[in-house]
């Protein structure tokens, strides 16, 4: 397992689409989270802190598309051929490859949150506010959005092996955060749609007051890893490959 | 014991007989030929020999087992198919490095197989700016790695240069030479003429052949002369059997060039050509696989 995993990491590393998603994810976190303060929030306020923030959750979308290529990546450029001839047990691949991508979602995670730290504080010193580095609220909102990457990059995993075309798996992740995650919470409410990943990780960067408690959030969506991890992992045993 | 064992190696999509109770034996240090026509069943017998698709019926054991059962597969068995890729970002040499990883292959091995595809000097760059033929021999490369002792590439001619053709046989050739089972499939008929001692011919998924070129029937000698009518007479009287070929020419079967330059000589009869036309494989070929049906016209 361990020559897999390195194996795994060694593909993440010589390529460059991940470093350009890391890229992306700060570059979109310090967007996003100087937001609050440019229309008009005041940056002096610890729930201005935490809402900005939160960004570096959002940031997952990213960890989202990174599990995703890992995969499907590999059908794309026909890879995967080579990887199974090496590793036949492909079972062994796809648990590899969920706990790299989930370490590289970490990395995400963090990358953004100290991202969203820095323009944070920086946003209130330009505004000579007073900035509490150890504001609680601030710190649950960044630890939920490292959770959040680590749990998307996992669950891109799975999307990636069950969906195997590369655009159609993407295209079926961002369909189900624009749009199937909405329509279900038009349909039955928030009770129900606050179940959901996406929400669960809005509950995990505490970005919605009505969704689940932040803990029970996190459970939720290791449980959603896990479940579509499962999943990957036995339908990809019996598939032809070719 | 053959390295490579396939029996009643049967695959059905839907309900069409791709390939149908598909057997043969790939012996060790020589080459096979797996031949068919397009469409024959070749790359699907090939993947299901290297446990990438599900057979409906039959086992493949290589180096005695089911390819998933090998417990080092990139140390026993070295694969190239037709459908390998490589991410285009990816430097040739990190390919490699990530598959000796893997494979649990020493890391010398990947300048050692770089430098046996003539690679060396291109092993920096990106997959994406090599050429067909560079990347052919990359996938040969990743093939070799392991230092395995039976190696099955599928179409491993495809996008080589005749100095690269030249080149794969002699590699070929010396692969089982050091005692290697090489199994090459290829639709080019006189480059595996050349390079197999083995031939195993498909068509339609079912086996129509598998044995060695003699067994497919006697080779054939074009020879010219300005003479014909003389060399018929003395050939025909030394036991041979003779056809027509060309204006001056004639066809000898069940011989060797050296035999006819002998008879040719002692009737003192001048030869302006003599040569080894091929063997009778095309010919062969053609009548194993003359069944086929033509491929439908798509609606």
């Amino acid at each position: 397992m361990n020559t897999l995993l390195r194996a795994e990491l060694l593909k993440l590393r010589t390529v460059r689409s991940p470093w350009l998603l890391l890229l992306a994810a700060a570059l979109f976190t310090t967007a996003g989270a100087i937001g609050p303060v440019v229309s008009g929030d005041d940056s002096s306020d610890p729930a201005t802190w935490s809402r900005s923030a939160a960004h570096a959750g959002l940031a997952a979308l990213f960890s989202l598309v990174l599990g995703i290529l890992a995969v499907a990546g590999e059908h794309r450029h026909r890879t995967v051929t080579d990887t199974y001839l090496t590793t036949p047990r492909r079972g062994r691949v796809i648990t590899a490859k969920l706990v790299v991508q989930t370490a590289a979602g970490l990395v995400v995670g963090v990358v953004a949150a100290a991202t969203a730290f820095g323009v944070v504080a920086l946003t209130v010193a330009v505004d000579g506010g007073s900035f509490d580095a150890a504001d609680g609220g601030l710190w649950r909102t960044l630890a939920g959005s490292v959770v959040w990457n680590a749990a998307f990059a996992a669950i891109g995993v799975g999307v990636g092996a069950l969906v195997r075309n590369l655009a159609g798996a993407i295209a079926a992740a961002l369909a189900w955060i624009a749009v199937v995650e909405g329509v279900v919470a038009q349909l039955t409410g928030d009770s129900a749609a606050r179940w959901l990943p996406l929400a669960a990780g809005q509950a995990l960067a505490r970005m919605d007051d009505s969704g689940l408690p932040q803990l029970g959030a996190g459970v939720l969506l290791a449980g959603y890893a896990a479940l579509i991890g499962v999943i990957a992992v036995s339908t990809t045993l019996g598939r032809d490959v070719s | 014991m053959p390295d490579i064992e396939v029996r009643g190696l049967t695959r059905l999509y839907g309900s069409h007989r791709v390939v149908d109770e598909v057997g043969f034996t790939a012996p060790t240090g020589l080459v096979t030929g797996f031949l068919g026509p397009n469409g024959a069943g070749k790359t699907t017998t090939l993947r299901m020999v290297l446990g990438l698709v599900k057979p409906t019926a039959g086992t493949a054991l290589v180096g005695g087992r089911p390819y998933q059962e090998l417990p080092h597969p990139r140390r026993v068995v070295g694969a190239m198919l037709e459908a390998t890729g490589f991410h285009p970002g990816r430097s040739g040499r990190d390919h490699l490095r990530i598959l000796a990883t893997a494979g649990g292959v020493d890391r010398k091995r990947v300048d050692e197989v770089l430098g046996m595809v003539e690679l060396a000097d291109d092993a920096g760059r990106r997959v994406g700016g090599y050429s067909l033929g560079m990347r052919q021999r990359l996938g040969l490369a990743a093939a070799l790695l392991g230092d395995p002792r039976v190696l099955i590439l599928d179409e491993p001619a495809n996008g080589l240069d005749p100095a690269g053709m030249a080149w794969l046989r002699g590699l070929l050739r010396s692969l089982a030479a050091e005692g290697r089972c090489v199994l090459v499939s290829s639709h080019v008929l006189s480059e595996m003429a050349q390079t197999a001692d083995h031939f195993v011919i498909i068509s339609r998924g079912r086996t129509r052949y598998d044995g060695t070129l003699a067994g497919l029937g006697d080779p054939c000698v074009s020879v010219r002369t300005p003479d014909p009518a003389a060399l018929r007479d003395a050939l025909v009287a030394a036991g041979h059997e003779v056809s027509a070929g060309g204006a001056d020419g004639l066809e000898v079967r069940g011989t060797s060039p050296g035999e006819i330059g002998r008879v040719a000589a002692g009737a003192g009869i001048a030869l302006s050509g003599l040569t080894e036309a091929g063997t009778s494989l095309e010919e062969a070929f053609l009548r194993l696989t003359e069944d086929r049906v033509p491929v439908p016209a798509l609606p």
